[in-house]
């Protein structure tokens, strides 16, 4: 890599390491491998949302142009949140995009997730489905957005007759992962979900 | 703590104890300092490479950057140049070079600076030069690593070879340059078409 990007890294690293946030046990950030581009990064869902409670790992490929180009980030953990892929865990946020700035660093990276945890935009969807029930039936939304942090990201508010049906699906033979997506995407309309499914 | 009648070796504790609390005040003094220097060291950061700013330029937005840095960020987005920092617009002629005291007082922006050295493979008819007037010293600048250039621009341009091309590692001119280049190898065509029609006319 190249040399100011590993320098940088190396100075950010620390940064994060020694700031107030890793302290609050808000923002994490470890190394993959030696070279220095590859980073693993942990959030911890911010309080008053549906993610409370959960902490939601990020994969962090630092490219060899950084800081003049954006660090590529994505959710390992699975969530459900109108402009994170509930799919593939791609993250539709500006300034990963055409907003970076050469000043911004990985704590302020992490910070700014965090912040779109708290303030989602569902009128810039990376997930059109999960956005749409974010729009329409906002309550179906909060309610799902918490079993996933529950389920993925170890939080608190499980709701047991989610699972219910997610372990119906199950016994019919459909993937857990799948049978939840399904659900998820229907409102957790039993029927709906087994329709889409099995048509 | 321990009392004062107390066995020799308690008291040999007793008595170490605020040695080591000097021993710590000391430590915390120096710590003290130390912190302030870093923060001192910190309050000329560049904002892009977080080091010690180096041929220092401050933008209009009151920013601090290496001139290296700075022109590697202008030249990443030639179209859509804004502040790293708070985005305020931004361009070689809206930053303020800093000279200190034992600096060379040379302008940092008078030169171009060392940038990556280019993974792609030059075509040998594609000729390449770098017409340096608007850097402040006159003369020819050569880009990194492109030496015989010059006489492989003529060339192409006297082989009418596809003038309109864009020239080869243009990502690192700035537009001026770009359309220097471009004027001057329609000029040098229109010299040689003239001088074949006189040719023919002679």
């Amino acid at each position: 890599m190249a040399n100011i990007a590993t320098q940088r890294i190396k100075r950010e690293f620390k940064e994060v390491v020694k700031s107030e946030e890793v302290a609050r046990c808000a923002i994490r950030i470890d190394l993959v491998n030696d070279s220095w581009s590859e980073l693993r990064g942990e959030i911890a869902g911010p309080p008053d949302t549906p993610y409370e409670g959960g902490v939601f790992a990020l994969e962090i490929l630092v490219p060899e142009t950084y800081p003049f180009n954006p660090p590529k980030v994505r959710f390992l953990t699975k969530i459900w949140h109108p402009n994170i892929s509930s799919v593939t865990g791609a993250i539709c946020l500006d300034i990963l995009k055409d907003q970076w700035a050469a000043a911004m660093t990985l704590r302020t990276v992490l910070l700014s997730l965090q912040a779109l945890l708290a303030a989602a935009e569902p009128d810039d969807p990376q997930d059109a489905v999960v956005a749409r029930q974010y729009k329409e039936y906002h309550n179906i939304f909060k309610t799902t957005a918490q079993h996933w942090t529950a389920i993925y990201a170890g939080g608190p508010n499980r709701i047991g007759e989610y699972e219910t049906r997610v372990t119906r699906l199950v016994d019919m033979g459909v993937d857990e992962l799948t049978a939840r997506a399904v659900l998820s995407a229907n409102n957790w309309d039993l029927e709906r979900a087994t329709e889409t499914i099995f048509s | 703590m321990a009392s004062s009648s107390s066995t020799a070796s308690t008291e040999e504790a007793s008595t170490s104890q605020p040695e080591k609390k000097e021993e710590t005040k000391q430590k915390k003094e120096d710590d003290g300092e130390e912190s302030d220097k870093e923060s001192d060291e910190k309050m000329f950061e560049c904002n892009i490479c977080l080091d010690t700013a180096k041929d220092a330029v401050v933008s209009y937005c009151g920013h601090l950057f290496c001139w290296p840095c700075l022109y590697q960020w202008l030249e990443t987005r030639p179209n859509r140049q804004s502040c790293p920092v708070c985005k305020a617009a931004i361009s070689r002629d809206k930053c303020i070079p800093l000279y200190g005291r034992g600096g060379s007082g040379k302008d940092p922006r008078s030169k171009i600076p060392p940038r990556p050295p280019p993974t792609r493979t030059e075509q040998t008819d594609n000729g390449r030069f770098s017409w340096g007037s608007n850097e402040g010293n006159g003369g020819f600048h050569m880009s990194f690593g492109i030496g015989a250039f010059p006489f492989g621009f003529f060339a192409s341009a006297f082989n009418f070879g596809a003038p309109g091309t864009a020239p080869a590692g243009a990502n690192f001119m700035t537009p001026q340059q770009i359309e220097e280049q471009e004027f001057l190898s329609k000029v040098f065509i229109w010299v040689a078409l003239i001088f074949i029609v006189w040719l023919m006319l002679a």
